[in-house]
This record gives structure tokens, C-alpha cells and sequence, in this order.
């Protein structure tokens, strides 16, 4: 199932540069919703250790919410799915496609159609967010770098308006 | 831009991150079979439609997704205040 689940992208090889800043599609990943009233219930059952804080990051996995986190995880990472715990484990990783934007112009780039002030955002945090229209989830991987999860029909669409924007 | 303060990100987040849902504090009834018409109409479609201080439901679906409540003045567009959802009105 994991093979299958991780299925090619809908965006283009090539990754795209202009001034000061780099877009490319990010590598594979596997990607589990993880949601539970108590997060301790949660933690206990994918045996990892979770941010505590929406927003922040904890060895790739991403609290979004009170009670909603987003893995991030190398393909073929497999977390138990904690039957019968009132928790709920999904593995998604073909929902959302990775784009990753780099470079001296990075933070600019992406505020061209994200209302978020990026100044305020620190390297490590995670929150989900919109670009113009489209939804997607926004970690700042590094002052210079960061990594964009969208769902796989609207990537296209996302992928083009950041190569207009860099243009 | 308008900024609304998010009870459970705890920060203020641009408005277009947000969807309003209507009139806050409005309980649906326990049993609905028992209600009249006149008091199901008014359950379903009757509004305070406050100018002034109002009470609403808001959501943060691009963000946390969660829905909170908000007091914001119908005729300034401010926001007074806005609290988790299920706690007491403000
Ligand atoms: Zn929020």
C-alpha cells in the first residue's frame, strides 16, 4: 500500500529561478492526518513526541489545531493507526503535493498572495494557511526556505501563479 | 486589512483566512418534533440582526479550522472581543 499511496506529481520536473529565489517540487513523502481531542491519546499511539503548540514542529509532524496535526514523514514510514483509541490516523499521502521556495526572496515571493506577515513567522513553525484562493499548508523550514503542501489539483494552478509572481 | 484575533491560534490572522457563520449562541432544541411551527421558524430563521454590538460564530477554516465566537459592532465593523467556542456569552 505504501508504494501505491505515494503516486507521481502533478508538477513539472523542472524547478524554476529568478531573482533571489528558487521553486522546485519537493521530494515523495508520506503524510498522515492525525487528529484527537487529546493529544496525549495521540502521542501514545503513534509513539512520537507532538509539538504542543499550534504551530509548531516536532520531527515533522505539524499541529495545525487544537486537536489536528499534519505528518510530514519519509515514504514508507508506516504509524500504527490506533484501533479502538479515540484517535484518528489516515495516512494522505497523495492528497497534497510538496513545492519548495528558497532563497533571498522566498518570504517575499510567497507574500505576493499570502495575507500572512512572514517577518512574524519563525523558522520551524507550520501553519496552514491561503495563497490567493487556494489553501495550503506553509512551514518555514529556514529563514530562506520554505516547504508548501497544496492539494494536488490546485498545485498547477499554485505552481503557475508563483512563476508569474517571480517573473 | 482586517484582522481577527483567533482565541485558538492566539494571534491576529488576516480576515480572508476566516468564514463567518452566522448568529452566535442560538442552541439548537433538544427535540424538534415537539416544537411548534412558529418555534421552529424561529429556531431556523430568526435573527437578532443587531446594529451595534453583535454576537457571531466565526470560522478559522484556513487555519486552525476551528469555530470560536466573536463580538464585533455591526456598524464600525470592529471587532470587541472574540472567546472559545462553548464558553460563556460576552
Ligand atoms: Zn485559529
Amino acid at each position: 500500500m505504501s508504494s501505491l499511496s505515494v503516486s507521481t506529481s502533478p508538477l513539472p520536473d523542472e524547478p524554476f529561478a529568478a531573482d533571489g529565489v528558487r521553486v522546485s517540487r519537493s521530494a515523495a513523502l508520506q503524510r498522515y492526518s492525525l487528529r484527537a481531542r487529546d493529544p496525549a491519546k495521540l502521542a501514545a499511539v503513534v509513539g512520537r513526541e507532538l509539538p504542543g503548540r499550534i504551530g509548531g514542529v516536532t520531527d515533522g509532524i505539524a499541529q495545525l489545531g487544537p486537536d489536528e496535526f499534519l505528518a510530514l514523514l519519509p515514504v514508507g514510514t508506516q504509524l500504527p493507526s490506533g484501533e479502538e483509541e479515540p484517535v484518528s490516523v489516515v495516512d494522505i499521502s497523495s492528497r497534497a503535493v510538496g513545492i519548495t521556495v528558497e532563497g533571498e526572496g522566498a518570504a517575499a515571493l510567497i507574500m505576493s498572495g499570502c495575507p500572512l506577515d512572514l517577518d512574524r513567522m519563525a523558522p520551524g513553525q507550520a501553519t496552514r494557511t491561503i495563497y490567493e484562493t487556494v489553501e495550503m499548508v506553509l512551514v518555514r523550514e529556514s529563514e530562506t526556505r520554505f516547504h508548501i503542501e497544496v492539494w494536488r489539483s490546485f498545485a498547477p494552478w499554485l505552481w503557475q501563479s508563483l512563476r508569474l509572481s517571480a517573473e | 486589512m482586517l484582522l481577527i484575533h483567533c482565541p485558538y491560534c492566539d494571534e491576529k490572522r488576516p480576515e480572508i483566512e476566516f468564514a463567518y457563520g452566522g448568529e452566535a449562541h442560538i442552541a439548537r432544541p433538544l427535540d424538534p418534533s415537539a416544537l411548534s411551527d412558529e418555534e421552529w421558524e424561529t429556531y431556523l430563521f430568526i435573527r437578532s440582526n443587531a446594529r451595534g454590538r453583535h454576537h457571531e460564530r466565526w470560522r478559522h477554516i484556513h487555519g486552525c479550522g476551528r469555530f470560536f465566537n466573536a463580538v464585533r459592532d455591526t456598524v464600525t465593523d470592529k471587532f470587541e472581543t472574540t472567546y472559545k467556542a462553548g464558553e460563556e456569552r460576552r
